[in-house]
């Protein structure tokens, strides 16, 4: 399964995955109901598919989130090592990737969580 | 630190903490919970951060303090927050329902002036009854609240009762309140509004819902007093010009109507007691009072003719 | 090199420090203002932030004598606006935030090794801005004419002339003019942190500050441009009454909040950030280890970057939006919580893991902590929106906020400057003022904002003048007044610790805490950052490189010497730190001062509406910003490499994504893409409220936009094509590209201005046209700049300055349409196409 994954990739971006996750599953969340909202009539939907929308997306985005978890989980050895990872090696500083990664990878999830909890209590836009 | 707080309590006519609606008292006992939640950690986070500071023997391991990070920092907080978050998410729409139109008694258009308010009350016959700077309901008997504004932002807020509105130019706002107890409470606006939002302010009376229907359908008259003294130099002046007072050819909404000021609690927007001095001495010189106030000041009138204005507009009950 | 070289003998040695000496030298006399030395730049910048931060002191003390009584007459009302206006806009734009870019350019290349930012210039422009822009704005109180609106400006209060003065005008000129000083810091410490960390200093052991700063500079980028945007739009209406929050005309005040917050909240947390970066530089020193949890403070700093971008509508919750939206932003707000826990927890476990010293500098950083939960946890309360329904607009959030942002920021400060103070001339602060300050400080503070706590859910709005008697306001108000001037006396005490002479104290030892990081090995009377550059083979070289100090000033590491007299530092690789290149940085100048000097006139009188003047000083600053690029940058050096160590050749020049030069326009365009999308956010967001949101007017069509596009295109790919051409030596036909591309250009420009002029739309008559014309002339303005930059590199190229092998020059422009490009792309296809997609 591991093997599947893409090789390691050399580069400070892959940091950034997992909140760039969340970011975008914000903005999804926010903007889709906001314009829902705004403009009820737009594709003849009601509130139930809105609901629904955010739940998919939150499942696609908890399981991007997953992915990048299994990387990082990867990039830090499987937790072979503990930290801190303070050698002056390029291994150590791969480690210290993957922790990092894995670290924010686990504030995602939970952020994700948090924002999908409004569409499981509001039942519709209330304003 | 808390000697302030134990002095001063919480009561008062403008305290969220002395609730006499339905938001309010939910948010009030939200908000005792949260502060005894928040002392407690308050109270954990700083007596860790001291003991780590003072403790001199035996440090604890790079493991052990790594755990602490873990369950302390990141664990426990995701956990209390994930809680709380989904209470208040839960609350939410229970705090603010809003009535559709059908089964709304009434609906009170409360619209934010420079630095006044203009309140008229739309009943389910389609009448509508005009008021300023006082907004009346029964109590049980939830109120839908339609809010706007003419010039610039204003924020209604009757902290008795419940939470803030913004009235914004271009949007007609919405919010629903009820209240649970009978009382006269004032009501600050909370959105800051140019010199003088300090002194703008209204009444909010809670009363028994038949008291109320008897209020408002004296409101929908004309004053018992409008033919009285006073009323010649009113119109004389110009008055109408700007305010509207039933029972007279005076019929203007640039400024507040004035068909019953004699019965409000207080005149000027919540800044001066109902007092004929009083309004005397905010015909004279509403600058004065109010700075920036749109109202000029008629001070250069002699002196007897503003007092018989002031007589007959206290009249106005 | 991963050994130092040998010791060199004496002679050769003091030759070298002369040669480095001479090259960094502080320019002396009236010159000295002409430096550009990140020690003094970083000085200048900081006593500024400080002394603004004093005058919004003032002024809150003055708010607090009028509040101390109901019905006080101390201030008239009118006055006493603008006194918060300006308190709150002075402490955020002119303390808050600057203090912090003057922090990280005093510290950060000492911290990384490096011995100066890359671009000197440019942190000295943003610093001679931001003292200009801040003069402008603070002065304007002594005419009766400071902005009166809040320090967030709300329309149509701030925009409609009948409700605010030049003030208005004041506010929104002078802070856009320091917003591009921001931007400009933040592209320097970014490429600085990425680019320029002395060799071997690895991602993994980075100081902690640089981690923060790398954030919060990136933070920068994208919370800024919103408000530029916003200011954009704002000073169109107040100047040439394009409706963009007028309802009347389609416009909508909410549009002002949503860009204001976006900026706003983040900011709050650029704020915080870099304060506790100084206290995670602050506590291993006095725990006497390591931190523990370096890579949970790496969570901490880029969690907390990103989820504030999360927060905005919960400064808008009662504006009246669905419910379902302040939920979102309600789930967000207590979610930024978990990364500060983070942060607290690393601090007290890295604590318990060692043996605390409990200094001064401690002592401000643990009240700071106690002080700042508080705030954390009224913050959670608040962040619930029933709560804050009740809360928002009272005296709860003023004590919310300020214990935020003075037990997270202030204290935090106050204790960098009694940790730091010996860098500045060897010498510590006092001990005995510096715990009096403290308790003061502390006392003071929490007698003044602990019970706002209760006026505020006792009913008491914000930005009120004065209250009434009656309401049981009076004795909580009387108390906070009373801690106010206390806490006041205590940051006095600071400052006479600062200010007084110490000529007669002994110069104390190097690094006098006994710290582990780098930036305890300068020397305060060198201007050189460092003797020479080390090798960092750990996260505190102090601590567990033992001689790394004594080989550093024996000059035993890299570029020890300075023999062409000119200030060189190493550039390095982003993760692992190789050295790639030796970067010569510009020496002191003249031509940043007379550039933002111009710059800044040209915003004054554009407050004045002083046209002429105006375009005069736009067209000085312009050519001056010219000049500098044209003397100061892409310089063809005298050799291809530089010798940087016994065994260490280096190139001189390099272009491309290698160069930090093309780091610094990538970064920039960034920023600017983000406020080009605020823009875009703005056209969407008029049509989401409205039902027809052209009102009926016409478009500016589909044809002209595409036309438009496709020459955009053409110029794009011409640009691209000279940048190969180039590289290939064919210089020639690298010309002609260019040439060709230039007016093309022009043709582009033409076509996307003739769409809407020719469907005759009228900005002042409705937003649609507005919003349309604003987006197009944005691009319009982009292109000018695109046509300058085509023309810039067909000069140089004649002229000899760029050749097939020095390329810097094209590079960057080529980057700079790649942006052009998009921009045109989205703003044409956005303008162009969307109304027909929706009707």
């Amino acid at each position: 399964m591991i093997r599947l994954l893409p090789r390691e990739v050399e580069s400070l971006w892959t940091l950034f995955t997992a909140p760039i996750v969340w970011a975008l599953h914000f903005l999804i969340c926010y903007v889709g109901a906001a314009i829902y909202c705004a403009k009820p009539g737009l594709l003849g939907l009601d509130f139930a598919a809105v609901r629904l929308g955010i739940g998919i997306v939150t499942a696609l985005a908890l399981a991007l989130i997953l992915l990048s978890t299994l990387l990082a989980w990867r990039q830090w050895g499987f937790g072979t090592y503990d930290p801190p990872h303070d050698d002056a090696t390029a291994h150590s500083r791969r480690r210290f990737q993957g922790f990092a990664t894995l670290l924010l990878s686990g504030l995602s999830f939970v952020a994700v969580i948090f924002v999908a909890l409004p569409a499981v209590f509001l039942t519709e836009c209330l304003r | 630190m808390l000697a302030p707080f134990a002095l001063c309590g919480c009561s008062g006519v403008q305290s969220a903490l002395d609730p006499a609606g339905d938001e309010s008292a939910i948010v009030a006992n939200l908000f005792w919970v949260m502060v005894i939640g928040g002392a407690f950690i308050w109270i954990g986070v700083i007596g860790t951060l001291l003991f780590a500071i003072s403790r001199r023997e035996r440090p604890v391991s790079d493991a052990g303090a790594g755990r602490l990070i873990l369950w302390g920092g990141a664990v426990f907080p995701s956990v209390t927050l994930l809680f709380l978050l989904a209470f208040a998410l839960w609350l939410m729409p229970g705090l603010r329902p809003f009535a559709t139109p059908a089964d709304a008694s009434m609906t009170v258009e409360v619209t934010g002036k420079q630095f006044w308010w203009q309140v008229a009350y739309r009943l389910p016959d389609g009448s509508r009854v005009a008021a300023a700077n006082e907004v009346r309901l029964p109590v049980g008997k939830r109120v839908e609240f339609a809010l706007e504004s003419d010039d610039v932002i204003h924020s209604f807020w009757i902290p008795a009762l419940g939470g803030k509105m913004d009235m914004i130019p271009g949007r007609r706002n919405r919010l629903s309140l009820l209240a649970t107890k009978a009382g006269t409470f004032r009501a600050p606006c909370a959105e800051y509004c140019g010199t003088s939002h300090a002194l703008m302010a209204f009444s909010a009376v809670a009363m028994e819902p038949s008291d109320f229907d008897a209020w408002l359908a004296a409101q929908a008259e004309p004053a018992a007093g409008v033919s009285g003294e006073g009323r010649e130099a009113f119109l004389r002046n110009g008055c109408g010009a700007c305010h509207r007072v039933d029972g007279t050819e005076a019929n203007a909404t640039i400024g507040p109507d004035l068909s019953h000021v004699g019965s409000r609690k207080t005149i000027g927007a919540g800044i001066l007691p109902n007092t004929e001095a009083a309004i005397a001495s905010f015909i004279a010189n509403p600058g004065a009072i109010k700075p920036d106030a749109k109202m000029p000041a008629f001070g250069a009138l002699p002196a007897a003719e503003i007092d018989a204005m002031a007589a007959w507009l206290k009249g106005l009950e | 090199m991963m050994q130092p070289a040998p010791r060199l003998p004496d002679s050769e040695r003091s030759a070298q420090a002369d040669q480095l000496r001479d090259a960094w030298a502080a320019p002396t006399g009236w010159r000295y203002w002409t430096s550009v030395n990140n020690t003094q730049v970083g000085l200048w910048y900081a006593g500024s932030a400080f002394f603004f931060m004093l005058f919004a002191g003032v002024l809150a003390l003055m708010v607090r004598v009028q509040l101390a009584v109901p019905g006080n007459d101390f201030l008239s009302a009118d006055l006493f606006n603008q006194a918060f206006t300006l308190h709150g806009t002075v402490m955020m734009f002119l303390f808050a935030v600057p203090i912090f870019e003057a922090v990280a350019i005093f510290l950060l290349p000492s911290m990384l090794g490096a011995r100066e930012l890359p671009f000197p210039r440019l942190g000295a422009f943003g610093f001679w801005s931001f003292l200009l822009g801040g003069i402008f704005v603070c002065g304007s109180i002594f005419f009766d004419a400071a902005p009166s609106s809040g320090w967030f400006m709300y329309p149509p209060l701030a925009t409609d002339k009948e409700f605010s003065g030049i003030g208005a005008d004041i506010w929104l000129l002078g802070l856009s003019f320091i917003e591009v000083a921001s931007i400009a810091a933040a592209v320097e410490i970014i490429v600085g942190i990425m680019k320029c960390r002395a060799p071997g200093m690895r991602i993994n052991l980075m100081p902690l500050f640089a981690w923060y700063l790398l954030i919060v500079a990136g933070m920068i980028l994208f919370a800024f441009p919103p408000l530029i945007a916003g200011d954009l739009l704002f000073e169109m209406q107040r100047m040439f009454d394009w409706p963009f929050f007028d309802p009347s005309r389609g416009g909508d005040p909410l549009l002002w909040q949503h860009l204001f917050w976006i900026f706003g909240h983040p900011e709050v947390y650029i704020i915080f950030l870099p304060s506790i970066a100084l206290m995670a530089m602050i506590v291993p020193t006095f725990a006497q280890r390591p931190i523990v949890g370096y890579s949970w403070i790496v969570l901490a700093a880029v969690g907390t970057g990103f989820l504030s971008f999360g927060l905005w509508v919960h400064h808008m919750f009662t504006t009246g939006l669905p419910q379902i939206s302040l939920a979102f932003f309600s789930a967000a707000s207590e979610a930024v919580a978990i990364p500060t826990g983070v942060q607290i927890f690393v601090f007290i476990a890295t604590m318990l893991a060692g043996r605390v010293i409990f200094s001064t500098p401690m002592l401000f950083g643990t009240g700071g902590l106690a002080i700042f939960v508080i705030g954390g946890l009224t913050g959670v309360m608040v962040a619930l929106a029933p709560f804050d329904w009740q809360a928002h607009d009272t005296y709860f959030i003023v004590a919310h906020l300020h214990y935020v942002l003075i037990g997270g920021m202030l204290f935090p400060v106050v204790a960098g400057i009694y940790y730091y103070y010996p860098l500045i001339n060897g010498r510590k602060l006092s001990d005995g003022l510096g715990r009096l300050a403290f308790w003061l400080m502390f006392v003071g503070f929490n007698v003044a904002f602990f019970p706002m706590h209760l006026t505020g859910l006792r009913g008491m709005p914000r930005r009120v003048f004065t209250y009434p008697d009656e309401l049981g306001l009076n004795l909580l108000n009387l108390v906070s007044t009373v801690g106010a001037f206390v806490f006041a006396a205590g940051v006095l005490v600071v400052v006479v610790d600062v200010l007084r002479p110490k000529h007669r104290q002994p110069v104390g030892k190097r690094n006098p805490w006994n710290a582990g990081t780098l930036e305890w090995i300068n020397e305060p009377q060198h201007n050189w950052g460092v003797r020479s550059i080390p090798q960092i083979t750990s996260r505190y070289p102090l601590w567990q490189q033992p001689e790394l100090a004594e080989q550093v000033n024996d000059g035993r590491w890299y570029l020890a010497d300075a023999p062409h007299g000119r200030r060189e530092g190493i550039v390095t690789s982003v993760l692992d730190a190789r050295p790639i290149q030796v970067l010569r940085v510009a020496g002191p100048a003249l031509i940043t001062i007379a550039a933002a000097a111009s710059l800044g006139g040209a915003f004054v009188a554009m407050t004045f509406h002083w046209w002429v003047v105006t375009a005069l000083c736009a067209a000085v600053s312009f050519g001056a910003i010219l000049y500098w690029l044209w003397t100061g940058t892409g310089e063809i050096p005298e050799q291809a490499t530089r010798r940087a160590g016994p065994d260490l050749d280096l190139p001189l020049y390099a272009s491309g994504p290698a160069s930090v030069g093309w780091w610094a326009m990538f970064i920039t365009m960034i920023g600017d893409g983000t406020a080009f999308g605020s823009l875009v956010f703005g056209y969407f967001f008029y049509w989401t409220i409205h039902s027809d949101f052209t009102a009926g007017a016409a478009g500016p069509g589909a044809t002209w936009p595409m036309i438009s596009v496709t020459l955009f295109a053409c110029s794009w790919l011409l640009t691209v094509a000279a940048r190969q051409l180039n590289a290939r030596a064919r210089v020639g036909s690298m010309r002609l590209a260019l040439g060709i591309a230039a007016p093309l250009t022009v043709l582009a420009a033409v076509a996307g201005f003739w769409g809407p002029w020719q469907a005759g739309m009228e900005p002042t008559r409705h937003v649609y046209p507005a919003i349309v014309w604003i987006l197009v002339a944005w691009t319009l303005v982009h292109a000018a700049l695109g046509i300058v930059m085509q023309l810039w590199c067909l000069v140089a190229s004649l002229a000899g300055r760029l050749t097939p092998a020095h390329d810097q020059d094209m590079h960057n422009v080529a980057l700079y349409w790649h942006f052009m490009m998009v921009t045109a792309l989205t703003a044409f296809a956005v303008v162009g196409l969307f109304p027909m997609a929706v009707t």
